[in-house]
């Protein structure tokens, strides 16, 4: 090829790129002007070369744009402008008549410097490519950003009242749970109440006798009676009060109140240290068997018509955990297990440790759970009992307590033989569920 | 990664190179324009956010990036401090109150002319070619250990030509940071040794 012809395929080239070309000398007047440039800006290349840009087109930003060519003559080096700070340079119509989107072709410009063979720039040539597309894909992003971001915040707060709705969900299980035990619990209580009730009337009675012993013994006395009067005037009396008997009896009353007021005394403290009225959750070491006691106790009245409950405890460490909360699904796990049974079943609770687990196991002689129940019993609301009887929360609030913990829930069960639910818990907190719990 | 000689013969050219970079950059703006000069260091990837922090004391920092190719192939990057380069608008032909668009504008304008000066000065010196690519922004007013994190960082070690600018009449300051990885301080090593060829 002929550099000619080289020059010729350069200037069809420069001319039908779809790249806006366009120069100017020192003085601004434009030396250059291709195709693209006069498509765009309506402007033909005779009608603009030798013309001075500024005057050509008055809209463009002169003083800045003046400078900015400029610096090229004067420091030989590129100058760029960016659609995102400066969306064009050249007011084009963009290349979507149809589709649109933005109001005017978006231009990313390089500055140029033409130089001679002294190196001095004698043009700066302007590139500007059309990047409305990227311009409008942008667009796009930053609206898919921005909804990302709300959709994000919506979730946020989605789960912050999740996390608000399970607290309260836990708080009215317990609460559910605590309501159906109540009657049991007023029972133990009324029972010890009322003998000791009846006790008093007895006592009552006695008191009066001896009192009345006691002023025969004054009035016999102060009539001047002889000591053997006296003494013959109580022994009648006591005859007849039935002193000896009398004498026992008190002795009796006496133990199986004081019996009666420990039972009602322990049955508070039992429902005390289960609920746990201060309500305040925190991880205390605590001893996984006294919490089992006072949850037996408290759900005795559910058990003890139907089951004998056998206790089965291994050596247990003291274990990191929040006592209430084990409480409820100890409590959980009991009267599920005494509903299971109808009659004469026996309950065994047993507790061990393997490796850096506790596990706790309740274990029935009851009806057992079949194979298509046992899937959807940690399920909320699932539950098998009477309408009106159960939340269907139980094991669900439990499987979360357990969760919560770092533990797990094991079960097993035979349909007719009976069920084991087995609970593990990690004797300590790691770090970051102990930080997590704190905060 | 460069020799004694090759090193002293960077530090050579860089100065002289500064020295014309800092001629061009009078003229644009008008007027004295102090440079000091070029610190030239090899580093680790991992101690170079911890470099780059040490340059700017403390404070919300911004940073524009500016790749260049051809012969000598990197990326120079330029801090600016709280200010930026706002206080050089009207030099460089704003009128307005600056708006953050213009900002960011005018931050790339000024980038793009003190890593070209620089550059191409050091370039020239050395007789090769340089080519720039459009500068972006790389970080705006964030603390200046958030700059550059190790793991961003594609390469094991890196040339940094730290250079500062100041205009005496002007509010304005900023550093100029030079990076190249291993494999093109290698090339330049090259370039250095025609170079000292060329001189004896």
């Amino acid at each position: 090829m002929s550099s000619g012809e080289s020059l010729e395929l350069l200037d069809f080239v420069v001319d039908h790129l779809e790249v806006g070309i366009f120069g100017v000398d020192a003085g601004m007047r434009v030396v250059l002007w291709n195709r693209f440039m006069a498509t765009h800006s309506g402007h033909s290349a005779d009608k603009v070369l030798g013309h001075k840009l500024f005057e050509l087109f008055p809209e463009l930003p002169a003083k800045w744009l003046e400078k900015k060519i400029h610096n090229v003559f004067v420091l030989k080096n590129y100058a760029f402008t960016s659609w995102e700070q400066r969306p064009y340079l050249f007011r084009f119509r963009h290349s979507r008549p149809v589709t649109g989107g933005v109001d005017a072709m978006q231009q990313s410009c390089t500055f140029l410097p033409v130089k001679d063979c002294a190196d001095d720039v004698q043009y700066v040539c302007v590139t500007l490519f059309d990047y409305t597309d990227t311009a409008l894909f942008q667009q796009r992003l930053v609206r898919a950003i921005d909804e990302l971001g709300r959709e994000k915040e919506e979730q946020r707060r989605l789960i912050a009242k999740l996390e608000e709705a399970q607290g309260q969900l836990l708080q009215s299980e317990k609460l559910a749970s605590i309501g159906q035990l109540a009657a049991g619990v007023a029972h133990e209580i009324n029972n010890p109440v009322g003998f000791v009730h009846s006790n008093l009337g007895t006592l009552e009675n006695y008191v009066r006798d001896l009192l009345r012993l006691a002023e025969a013994c004054d009035e016999t006395a102060a009539n001047g009676a002889t000591p053997a009067a006296i003494l013959e005037s109580v022994a009648t009396l006591k005859r007849e009060v039935d002193f000896t008997f009398m004498k026992d009896d008190i002795r009796c009353l006496l133990t199986e109140s004081k019996e009666g007021l420990e039972r009602v005394k322990k049955i508070v403290q039992d429902l005390k240290d289960f609920s746990h009225v201060d309500n305040k959750q925190e991880w205390q070491w605590t001893d996984l068997h006294k919490c089992l006691d006072s949850t037996l106790n408290v759900v005795a009245n559910e058990i003890k018509y139907k089951a004998q409950v056998v206790k089965n405890y291994g050596a247990l460490p003291q274990v990191e955990c929040m006592p209430s909360q084990l409480n409820q699904v100890f409590m959980n796990l009991l009267v599920n297990a005494a509903h299971a049974i109808d009659k004469n079943g026996v309950i065994t609770v047993s507790t061990g440790i393997s490796e850096r687990w506790a596990w706790i196991a309740v274990n029935d002689t009851g009806s057992g759970i079949s194979a298509e129940n046992l899937k959807r019993i940690f399920d909320p609301f699932f539950t098998t009992k009477p309408v009106g009887e159960g939340t269907g929360l139980g094991l669900s609030v439990s499987y979360s307590i357990i969760a919560n913990h770092g533990g797990r829930i094991e079960v097993d069960s035979e349909l007719g033989k009976g069920t084991t639910f087995r609970v593990y818990v990690p004797i300590e907190q790691t770090k970051a569920e102990a930080v997590a719990s704190a905060a | 990664m460069l020799t004694q000689d090759q090193q002293e013969a960077l530090q050579e050219i860089a100065n002289i190179g500064m020295g014309q970079a800092g001629a061009s950059i009078a003229q644009v703006f008008d007027q004295f324009v102090q440079l000091s000069i070029p610190r030239i260091l090899i580093l680790d990837a991992d101690d170079m956010a911890g470099a780059l922090a040490k340059l700017v004391d403390g404070g919300q920092i911004t940073a524009v990036r500016q790749a260049f190719h051809s012969h000598m192939r990197g990326e120079a990057i330029v801090l600016y401090g709280e200010q930026r380069c706002n206080d050089l608008a009207d030099l460089m032909g704003y009128d307005q109150k600056l708006d953050h668009v213009a900002e960011i504008e005018l931050l790339l304008d000024v980038t793009n002319i003190l890593v070209g000066a620089c550059l191409g000065g050091i370039a020239e010196q050395l007789f090769i070619d340089i080519g720039f690519s459009a500068p972006s922004l790389m970080a705006d007013k964030v603390p200046a250990d958030a700059l550059l994190r190790a793991e961003d960082v594609s390469w094991s070690s890196a040339l940094l030509v730290e250079v500062n600018f100041r205009l005496e009449k002007r509010s304005f300051a900023c550093h100029l940071v030079i990076l190249m990885a291993e494999e093109e301080i290698r090339a330049m090593g090259d370039a250095l040794d025609r170079f000292l060829e060329d001189c004896l």
